[in-house]
């Protein structure tokens, strides 16, 4: 199925071609998962998720319109789910919580640490809801700037703020969990 | 080297959002960031090396796989068959066209426009409605274009 265009598979996706289907959920089923997953750090959640967002597809594919890749409108749709779920968990948002100051003391050296690196998923799970957006679709998703502010309806300044601060305050985890620990 | 030109807080800005690898950098940027990267290494050494450190940190994140139930249970739920359409125009003509909407179509603008010409070419050359309004109004008197379907 690699030789056809995305939207050449949508169009057999939504005739009923099997293959066409499967090669659509195969191509963006890890990353819609993997989105929900670091947003809501439950794998059953994170599951529920992913296979509503992909139910929605299939009723969305009829009247697709090309304007963005598949991953990214399901991306977005899956990360709305996540919001309603979060909202729904806690009233208060993470991201009107301050911002934790940068005291890092030789980063280099801290971030060499095996044992602090192990726990990053728990670091990047503790950043505010929008950082931890920005960083999951760019920096571990791979996508562009511009895919990411669209899959976030934010302009590509303000994911890049986000982006900063996420990864500000993710140097400040891992250093302070090094020093203590001296 | 590249003719855009890019400053020094810029690169680090760049470099602080989108770590260490001009891959993961916005693609209009990356040319003359990495032009003047190579330019003045020194200017951005450091931040690189923090950058990276990071971007190694995020490589070692670990996700758990979605259980293997998850792709069976969304394609069973694909679509099977045709797209219903929802526009109000493809659903009256599928049910008045079962068999497809072109050749019908055809069909009825040509007896459409055969009605047309016909009643054109007869009203033209038969008696048309002047004499039927010249009886009327020398029954009933008025004027010829006035108009006598209106009453009052």
């Amino acid at each position: 199925m690699s030789g056809i265009s995305e939207l050449d598979q949508i169009t057999r996706a939504t005739s009923g071609d099997r293959a066409a289907q499967a090669a659509l959920v195969n191509r963006n089923m890890p990353i819609v998962f993997r989105v929900a997953y670091r947003m809501l750090q439950d794998r059953a959640e994170a599951e529920d998720v992913t296979q509503e967002t992909f139910l929605r597809a299939w009723k969305a594919l009829p009247d697709w319109q090309p304007k963005a890749k598949f991953s990214t409108w399901a991306c977005t749709v899956a990360l709305n789910l996540c919001r309603d779920r979060l909202r729904k968990k806690k009233p208060v948002l993470m991201d009107e919580l301050p911002e934790r100051i940068d005291t890092a003391l030789r980063p280099e050296e801290a971030l060499s640490s095996q044992q602090a690196l192990q726990g990053i998923e728990a670091k990047i799970a503790a950043l505010p809801e929008r950082q931890r957006e920005a960083l999951s679709l760019c920096a571990l998703e791979g996508m562009t700037n511009i895919e990411a502010a669209a899959t976030m309806a934010v302009s590509v300044r303000a994911l890049e703020s986000l982006l900063a601060r996420a990864r500000r305050a993710l140097r400040a985890g891992l250093s302070a969990e090094l020093t203590g620990e001296r | 080297m590249t003719d855009v030109k890019i400053s020094t807080e810029r690169v680090l800005e760049l470099i602080a959002a989108f770590g260490a690898e001009p891959g993961a950098w916005p693609e209009a940027e990356r040319a003359p960031a990495v032009a003047w990267i190579a330019e003045s290494p020194n200017l951005f050494s450091a931040a690189l090396a923090e950058a990276r450190a990071l971007d190694n940190a995020l490589s070692l994140e670990h996700i758990p796989e979605p259980g293997p139930a998850l792709g069976d249970a969304i394609l069973a739920a694909a679509p099977s068959g045709a797209p219903v359409s929802k526009s109000l125009f493809a659903g009256v003509s599928a049910m008045i066209f079962p068999q497809g909407v072109r050749w019908p179509a055809g069909a009825a603008f040509a007896s459409l426009m055969m009605g047309l010409v016909g009643g054109y070419a007869y009203a033209a050359t038969g008696p048309g409605y002047d004499q039927a309004e010249l009886a009327y109004y020398a029954a009933f008197g008025g004027e010829i274009g006035e108009d006598w379907m209106v009453s009052e």
